[in-house]
């Protein structure tokens, strides 16, 4: 069977030194994954393309130092070798799963050759020999049978870092070149800039690492061991860090979500206050703290602080104190790319000496400062830099690191919108060929058509339905359609949902579908938008536009026409043709019975106009009138009607920007999201009672009690009695809460009660109990999103279950079982997360153009800059106030940092004087010399809004209070619609203008510059130095100075 | 010793092998003149020496005869140098003394005892060398024993370990496989008719996995057997070649 022999390891176990023998079998056969094997090996997964010009195979140590080099997709025809692939285990788990996802990428053109079973490759260690030694020699064994397994065809690059072992293999006569890593780079790949930059900065990190002074500055972490018995006997608590967004120097929670069921002390989590205590623990890190005694306990801080976190005299307003600990030892690292700001260089920095090494500021204020070790510091001063954090020894103040990737001059609005995706960890390539040749065709020389073959496969829906969208207006990804039609005389309703096939296109474990998967959604920023799926998908094919063949995925309900009680259900794969492809304020205008322009009726003669415009007519009022009806019956279940821009990212039946905007709410638009939600709502039951363990749900967890605390209050100021305890309670209360003079009051207090929710969240059905399904905010006991596949990851995961169990019922054999449990939970954790970042990514884009917008304008002259804003929240030393005009939240100071406070005259003006401020629950009283004035909450007030810059990280506004009566405007208030998309047109010429500008400046700069250095005669290095600074700015004006200097 | 990847993505397990090998069986038997029947057998760097006595007539108390069938008496133990730190008590333990109980439950069923009536075959099998699968060791080189001694059984009895990892039942466990937290099924089966004759597991398993590993476990114990009946079959030539002489 298997040719067998034995080795002898030596091996050591829980400290004591132990000798352990181990069998290691190993056999002729293995397989080699390359297109040129002539020996037949059995390949099968990703092989290596025999088109190169050379195969490389790299060191253990080349791996484990320069994993990300190696990432790159540039670098094709890697061979890892399984010894390398051990070291890098024995250097951290994390290390080796990332080469696990890379070698499983198909994007990516490497290998693993497992050379330690493979007969001929395997090498004993021999006694006394050195791990690294004997490893070298493993892969150099490796790279030989390489090279005689594919005959010679193909040459074999060995990489080391490791100069005597250069000198010892080149001499050896194998036909494999072996070089060092550095001037493997440089010879085979001279092109790859990032390839280089990234060597460089890891090399010198290393090298840094090596010369380490030794002085403490943190306590040693405890290991691993400790910790988990600590852990397990409760003297240590294990949880989430959490750095406060404000106070990022000083207060960090520690959180566990299983914490509170156990002991209801830590409920509100662990406090973990000062860098000394945090232990060099970073914002995400899975960490284990120890409690400090009772004495030592403290507070969180409850006062506003300004914008930089400056040092506070530390008393004054904090909370009563909770439970405080310190980190005694990290569990899992959770570091990812950060993106820095390198500070400009002045003399007063201290590191000058030391030009290697930069304290670059982090773009996240909960990150610390990150120090890069780096030969161009000069080049990139105020540019955002991606770096990634090496280690953090306990003898150094700051994290190492190096750099990775630089996006761009700080302040620019490419390098904004960038820092934004990667701070998320958004990546959004451009779909790569081998994706795109996936994608049938649709040119116009071929257009793409109904297969027949499929077509009889599905029911056909085409002549006897009709079918319409409703969507924004210019949207291209139509995913939903809807239908309504009589039958059997009358007696019966048909109301029928129409979803786009996108599984139809995308199969299972395409590279599409990888991609798709990764994202997870399509990312909506301000002012463009990354598609989950290419474009001849997102915007063609899969889409329901009016008037063409597409396939579909449809729900269709019989409902009794009086009762509207559902008598049957259908789901199943139909052929449909889009008649009408309207837009919210058409049909809502058809609705309302008012004269309007259907363009797809434009060209027909006026009687049969009449005719169609009247059967579209009926459909939308009796689609109208279930949809209100079902409306009803979620009600009577304690759904919830929130606001807030939270609240709509999170339905987020809207395909567009314009879900952000406060936009007129049309009954339209509810009638088409009920519809929706009814749809999700049967196929989250269909697919949960096909399959109980493993189907994708989606649940909203009821929210926890404490934290509607602020809105009860804020409802009890003014009257109303916020009742939280169920959602019914909660959405009649809410309905109560109206205050006839302010609509704004009830729309506050929806959006604080939102606010107060946890998300609502994917899960596997059998990673949780039946009784947690419950969607608390819609009222339902099982939902699932279904409705928009094109655009959301988890739509097509369900439409796969959908159409197997379909399969199933049909008695049919599914050709391919739905993915476990196991894997389908990872799988929602991490759309789940997607989707956060995804929301986050959406809200701070539209902050940034919030800032872009104010930036241009002068706060003291331009009307537009001031508005009116309305308190909703308390605080110690100012008010929360919210502008609806333009949707802002922010805090407005009541006390300057010079402490003086603001005052009102006779004529509500405020004006800044020494005094005191006073904070009572409903209101906040300032005094000073002139007289007193008094916030109340709700209260209407003027503020002025300015933007505050920084360098590193995003810029805020900033809100001053100038008046405490409401704002009366000089122009009424615009729809804020207009307003909002005005804001982003104009952010975006305004930033065209400034790189036109910048191309232009660029070239006659740099040559004034040029003619203050030393060296009269511009050197060669010079010129390619400028290069490539400009390269970072703008590739024309680079095109321009090197025509213009050589 | 949990991040130790047991199934690479590649299927190799630790030590090279794939999920269906078994390990390296190679087998001696008589190898002690005293004893009726004695056998040597090492599955991978598992070793062990299984002795037969009897049968004979019951020594110690005669109570415990039965007028039917004869009693087997089986004794496990395991050298003091059998693991990589010095074990202090060679026999005797809990452990040991399950292990006896269940190599005896094992010959039972296989041994056909009722030609033996009120008399005893003693089973000794002893650890050499431990590493994964000791049960399974023990009963195989007591089969090589049982059948040196001339003790007619219905079928040789066979044993193999098996564990599920990633979905997939791993055949033949080595030690580092068994203390990495993979649920174990220790099988002993009649190969030719298929029968079990004991099976054994203590750690947590859906059950919906239970029949794919005891398909690999009976598939892996067929493996056991030809391995088995070529080093009987070579023994018997060889003593025919030396009875001749």
């Amino acid at each position: 069977m298997i040719k067998t022999e034995k080795v002898l390891h030596l091996k050591s176990s829980r400290g004591r030194k132990v000798r352990v023998v181990r069998e290691h079998y190993l056999r002729e056969r293995v397989p080699c994954f390359s297109s040129l094997c002539q020996a037949g090996c059995d390949n099968d997964g990703k092989v290596l393309p025999g088109d190169l010009t050379h195969y490389v195979v790299p060191d253990a140590e080349v791996v484990v130092n320069f994993l990300e080099v190696l990432e790159l997709t540039e670098l094709q025809g890697v061979v890892f070798t399984q010894t390398a692939c051990q070291a890098l285990h024995s250097k951290g788990r994390r290390f080796y799963n990332r080469l696990k996802s890379l070698l499983r990428d198909p994007r990516h053109d490497c290998v693993l050759f497992a050379n330690e079973f493979q007969e001929y490759s395997y090498r004993p260690r021999e006694k006394g020999e050195s791990q690294e030694r004997w490893q070298s020699r493993c892969v150099y064994a490796a790279a030989a049978w390489y090279y005689h397994h594919l005959a010679g065809m193909m040459s074999v690059v060995m990489v080391t870092e490791d100069q005597e072992a250069v000198s010892r293999f080149s001499s050896l006569n194998s036909g494999v070149f072996v070089i060092s890593f550095q001037d493997y780079l440089q010879n085979f790949w001279p092109g790859l800039q990032a390839a280089h930059e990234l060597y460089a900065s890891i090399s010198q990190a290393l090298q840094e690492k090596e010369a380490e002074d030794s002085s403490r500055e943190f306590s040693e972490h405890l290991p691993a061991e400790v910790l988990e018995a600590g852990i397990k006997s409760g003297r240590f608590i294990q949880g989430t860090l959490n750095v406060s967004k404000h106070r990022a120097q000083n207060e960090a929670l520690v959180t566990n979500e299983g914490l509170s069921s156990k002991n209801p002390d830590l409920s509100g989590g662990v406090l973990v206050f000062g860098s000394k205590s945090r232990n060099r623990a970073v914002h995400g890190d899975a960490v284990a703290v120890e409690l400090l005694p009772r004495s030592e306990w403290r507070g969180k801080v409850t006062a506003l602080t300004e914008g930089q976190a400056e040092e506070k005299s530390g008393e004054d307003g904090e909370t009563k104190p909770m439970p405080t600990g310190r980190v005694v030892g990290i569990l899992q690292r959770n570091w990812r790319d950060y993106v820095v700001t390198f500070p400009p260089r002045d003399g007063t920095q201290n590191q000058s000496r030391n030009s290697q090494r930069i304290l670059a500021v982090p773009w996240d204020r909960r990150i610390p400062k990150i120090r890069i070790s780096t030969q161009q510091a000069d080049a990139l001063q105020d540019h955002r830099v991606v770096v990634r954090i090496d280690s953090w020894p306990s003898t150094s103040l700051y994290p190492n690191g190096h750099s990775v990737r630089v996006l761009g001059r700080a302040g620019e609005l490419e390098t904004e919108v960038q820092t934004i995706l990667l701070e998320n960890c958004i990546h959004v390539a451009p779909f790569s060929e081998a994706q795109l040749r996936e994608m049938p065709l649709n040119s116009p020389e071929q257009p793409w058509s109904v297969d027949p073959v499929e077509a009889g496969r599905r029911r056909d829906l085409r002549e006897t339905h009709l079918v319409f969208s409703i969507d924004p207006r210019g949207c291209e990804d139509v995913d939903d359609t809807l239908s309504v039609r009589r039958l059997a005389g009358g007696r019966l309703l048909e109301l029928g949902v129409h979803i786009a096939d996108v599984t139809h296109f995308v199969s299972e474990g395409s590279l599409t579908d990888l991609e798709a998967r990764s994202r997870a959604t399509t990312y909506y920023l301000a002012d463009r938008r990354y598609d989950m799926l290419p474009g001849v998908l997102s915007a063609d094919l899969c889409s329901l536009l009016g008037g063409v063949d597409r396939y579909a995925v449809s729900v269709l309900w019989e409902l009794d026409a009086q009762s509207l009680a559902v008598t049957s259900v259908w789901f199943g794969r139909t052929l449909i043709r889009s008649s009408y492809q309207l837009h919210y304020e058409l049909a809502q205008a058809l609705l309302n019975g008012e004269e309007a322009e259907v363009p797809e009726l434009a060209r027909l003669d006026p009687a049969e106009r009449h005719a169609k415009l009247s059967e579209l007519t009926e459909a939308l009022e009796k689609l109208t009138h279930v949809a209100r009806h079902l409306r009803a019956q979620r009600d009577r279940g304690g759904a919830l009607e929130l606001e807030g821009v939270e609240v709509r990212a999170q339905l987020d039946e809207e395909k567009n920007i314009t879900a952000l905007v406060p936009r007129q709410p049309l009954e339209v638009h509810e009638t088409v999201a009920e519809c929706m939600i009814y749809a999700n709502h049967w196929v989250a039951r269909k697919i949960q009672e096909a399959f109980p363990y493993q189907a994708l749900l989606r649940r909203h967890p009821s929210p926890r009690q404490e934290l509607f605390r602020p809105l009860v209050e804020t409802g009890r100021a003014r009257g109303f009695a916020i009742d939280t305890r169920t959602n019914k309670a909660l959405a009649d209360s809410l309905d109560r809460a109206v205050d006839p003079q302010d609509p704004l009051v009830n729309r506050l207090l929806r959006m604080m009660a939102t606010q107060a929710m946890s998300q609502a969240v994917y899960f596997s059905t059998g990673a949780q109990p039946e009784d947690q399904f419950y969607h608390y905010g819609l009222a339902l006991d099982r939902y699932t999103h279904f409705t928009s596949p094109i655009r959301r990851y988890a739509d097509m995961v369900v439409h796969r279950l959908l159409t197997a169990a379909l399969l199933l019922e049909q008695g049919a054999e599914p050709g391919k079982t739905p993915a476990g449990n196991k894997d389908l939970e990872e799988l929602s954790e991490h759309i789940n997360n997607r989707n956060r970042a995804a929301q986050r990514a959406q809200k701070l884009s539209v902050g940034l153009f919030q800032c872009l917008f104010f930036k241009e304008r002068d706060p003291a002259t331009d009307p537009r800059c001031v508005a009116d804003g309305v308190i909703y929240a308390i605080r110690d030393n100012g008010v929360l106030v919210f502008i609806p005009e333009y949707g802002v939240k922010g805090p407005v100071y009541m006390r300057n940092k010079e402490g003086q406070v603001a005052t009102t005259g006779p004529d509500g003006t405020c004006e800044w004087q020494s005094g005191s401020v006073r904070r009572y629950p409903d209101h906040i009283v300032t005094t000073s010399g002139c007289g007193s004035a008094t916030f109340r909450l709700f209260d209407h007030i003027t503020v002025r809004i300015s933007v505050l810059s920084t360098n590193c990280h995003a810029d805020t506004l900033n809100l001053e209070v100038i008046s405490n009566k409401p704002h009366c405007g000089p122009a009424p208030p615009k729809p804020g619609s207009q307003g909002r998309s005005q804001l982003v047109q104009e952010v975006v010429r305004l930033a065209e203008e400034a790189q036109e500008k910048a191309a232009q400046h660029r070239p006659k700069l740099s040559r004034e510059e040029r003619e203050y250095r030393q060296s009269r005669t511009p050197n060669l290095y010079s010129i390619l130095e400028e290069i490539r600074e400009l390269a970072l700015m703008d590739p024309d004006a680079a095109a321009r100075v090197c025509a213009a200097s050589v | 010793m949990a991040g130790l990847e047991l199934l690479t993505d590649q299927g190799y397990r630790l030590d090279g092998r794939k999920a269906t090998e078994l390990r390296k069986v190679q087998a001696r038997m008589g190898v002690f003149a005293q004893a009726d029947g004695s056998a040597y057998l090492e599955q991978g760097n598992t070793k062990a020496l299984a002795v037969v006595y009897g049968p004979h007539e019951m020594r110690g108390s005669r109570s415990r005869a039965l007028h039917d069938r004869a009693v087997i008496n089986c004794q496990y133990s395991m050298a003091t140098f059998s693991t990589a730190e010095r074990k202090r008590r060679p026999h005797g333990d809990r452990k040991s003394t399950e292990m006896s109980l269940h190599l005896k439950q094992t010959f039972e069923a296989a041994v056909m005892t009722q030609l033996f009536p009120r008399s005893q075959i003693d089973i000794y099998v002893k650890i050499l060398q431990s590493d994964g699968g000791n049960y399974s060791v023990c009963v195989n080189a007591a089969t090589l024993a049982v059948i040196d001694a001339g003790i007619p059984m219905r079928d040789y009895v066979c044993a193999c370990t098996v564990g599920f990892v990633d979905e997939t039942p791993l055949a033949d466990l080595c030690h580092a496989e068994e203390g990495g937290g993979v649920s174990s099924l220790a099988l002993a089966l009649l190969p030719r008719g298929g029968q079990i004759a004991l099976v054994q597991m203590d750690a947590r398993l859906h059950q919906d996995h239970l029949e794919t590993l005891i398909e690999a476990a009976m598939t892996a114990c067929k493996g056991v057997s030809k391995v088995l009946d070529g080093v009987v079959r070579q023994h018997l030539h060889e003593a025919s070649v030396h009875s001749r002489e």
